[in-house]
């Protein structure tokens, strides 16, 4: 059985990568199970300077998902380089190095230093519902994609995967933006912006009032969009949003999806993206596919 | 740091909205716990796990307790002997006493006594004072498992109904240089980390608090439970209640 693929010449020996900003850089799920498991992992957004974040509050529970406002906590991407870098490097696995920033500078700077590290792959984040400046103001317009995308992939000495944003009126429109910048790949959905409100003191539960909803009430609407992305663009898909289980990842890829990300899961529950790895032949053989790759792309629509 | 499948052994109200739940392990033995350290709980119907801390722990069996602030402790209250949660703990830091401190006194409010009442099964060689607030009679608990440890165990109400009246920061202030303790160890509300962190200031005492923060994964990895907590060079950073903490110097923490 083959659940190896491909993305822009990476090879992942399965098609699981943990989303960024749910597993940090990998060293605390490392003490549940041995990360090399998972196909890749998608490191925690890193910025040009260290930043600290919303207030708190930042998470709420909803139905079926979570909302959250982090807002790009991180120690800047010079001590994620000295610091946190050398732990993966270790590993069996396919770095990818997530990436934001409040202006064009800003990603191209963190895009320079990302490249001389040992990572396969750069996911730039367009798309963070949680920060004021930036973050998903690049994400919203496609000239806008199309034009942070050229000058990144200016300086991006490896792959680049643009993460889109589902707060868009067409999503497969910004897809076809990034791919004519010179996106290797796409990854989609970031998270749904949303609002919880306490209905006692009449204030919103997240110190920052929004954040971005996640979990599996948010599936839905990522394969819609990845599969509208899919019939659109040439560049690999990622897709991500909601996954909870192997049955889920065959789903993402018979929408389109070359691999996918898990990433509230992880929050949910400690071993998910490693049950979710181990699950998957058993769900393939249930669902009489011997190789992976056979199924991206293969939604039956008549 | 392990995930368990645990099941119920007892779930029993000890209060009004104060709860006991005990479970045990369905296969092997709990990771050894210390004071002050937390464990992540599932609650059936609910994605994000909920933290509590420790109670009362050993190899085959962990007490928290819990009181009904919300969906997920409503939840919780329906839980029956024999229904089965995974558990993933040991977490966080813990409390950590240094020889020299001799006398200790365990500051708490509500269910935030209840982590301080595994402190001297950690720590026995030391002398205990406990100071328990809570808000009125029907709201008070753990005052005999504290007294059968400490030399003295003193309760609070907020309006009298039991024990003495007032808060507990005000009962330990009347009694401290009778005590001359060597550190306090606090957890409760808000406000009374605030009033204790001007006693400890005023008495030039060492104080270590549990914080309280919203949990997302509860290992350190999402940056969710950010609490401000002042650095040695002065600046105020970032830290996360379930990986660097929650136990954190009490006048460090930003409140």
């Amino acid at each position: 059985m083959n659940t190896a693929v491909k993305i822009a010449g990476v090879q992942f020996k399965n098609p699981i990568i943990t989303a960024s900003g749910t597993f940090g850089f990998g060293q605390e799920y490392d003490k549940f199970y041995d990360i090399s498991a998972l196909g890749g992992i998608c490191t925690k957004g890193v910025t040009r300077e260290p930043r600290k974040g919303n207030a708190a509050p930042r998470i709420a529970e909803t139905p079926s998902g979570m909302l959250n406002s982090v807002g790009l906590q991180n120690p800047g991407v010079d001590v994620f380089v000295k610091e946190d870098m050398p732990f993966l490097e270790k590993k069996d696995i396919v770095t990818i190095v997530n990436i934001a920033g409040s202006c064009e500078d800003d990603y191209i700077y963190v895009a320079e230093k990302a490249s001389e590290t040992k990572a396969q792959m750069i996911e730039m984040n367009i798309s963070c519902p949680n920060v004021k400046a930036g973050g998903m103001a690049f994400g919203i317009y496609p000239d806008s994609v199309k034009n942070i995308t050229a000058k990144v992939k200016k300086v991006c000495k490896k792959p680049l995967i643009v993460k889109l944003s589902p707060n868009v009126a067409d999503i497969a429109t910004n897809a076809l933006a990034a791919q004519d910048g010179g996106a290797d790949a796409v990854s989609l959905i970031n998270t749904v912006t949303g609002m919880a409100i306490n209905r006692f003191t009449r204030k919103p539960i997240l110190a920052n009032v929004t954040g971005g909803l996640s979990g599996p009430c948010v599936k839905p609407i990522a394969l819609r969009m990845v599969n509208e992305v899919y019939r659109r663009v040439q560049i690999p898909i990622i897709g991500l949003g909601g996954i909870m289980s192997a049955a889920d990842v065959i789903e993402f890829m018979i929408a389109g999806a070359t691999a996918v990300q898990v990433g509230s899961a992880n929050i949910f529950d400690p071993m998910a993206a490693f049950n979710i790895v181990n699950e998957l032949t058993k769900e393939m053989e249930c669902c009489k596919i011997s190789n992976v790759n056979d199924i991206i792309g293969s939604l039956i629509l008549s | 740091m392990k995930d368990y499948l645990v099941r119920v052994t007892e779930n029993k109200k000890v209060a009004e909205d104060l709860y006991e739940l005990t479970f045990a392990p369905k296969v092997g033995k709990f990771e050894q716990m210390k004071c002050g350290q937390f464990l992540q709980l599932q609650i059936p119907g609910l994605l994000l796990r909920r933290p509590f801390c420790l109670y009362k722990f050993d190899s085959d069996s962990i007490t928290v307790a819990y009181a009904v602030v919300g969906k997920g402790t409503e939840k919780m209250v329906k839980l029956k002997k024999g229904d089965e949660f995974k558990v993933t703990l040991p977490l966080g830091n813990g409390w950590t006493l240094q020889d020299k401190h001799k006398k200790v006194v365990l500051l708490g409010g509500g269910v935030g006594c209840a982590p301080l009442a595994y402190v001297p099964i950690t720590y026995p060689d030391r002398e205990y004072f406990s100071f328990l607030g809570f808000a009125d009679k029907s709201k008070v608990a753990f005052e005999s498992e504290m007294s059968k440890k400490c030399k003295l165990t003193v309760v609070t109400t907020d309006n009298g109904s039991y024990g003495e009246k007032g808060f507990p920061t005000q009962a330990l202030e009347k009694r401290l240089r009778e005590i001359q303790p060597d550190v306090i160890l606090v957890c409760g509300p808000r406000p009374m980390l605030k009033a204790a962190a001007r006693l400890a200031l005023a008495y030039g005492i060492s104080a270590y608090a549990s914080t309280e923060e919203r949990m997302g994964c509860g290992v350190g990895a999402c940056l969710v439970c950010a609490c401000a907590v002042k650095q040695a060079d002065g600046s105020v950073a970032m830290k996360r209640a379930c990986a660097d903490g929650p136990i954190f110097k009490l006048e460090d923490l930003v409140l």
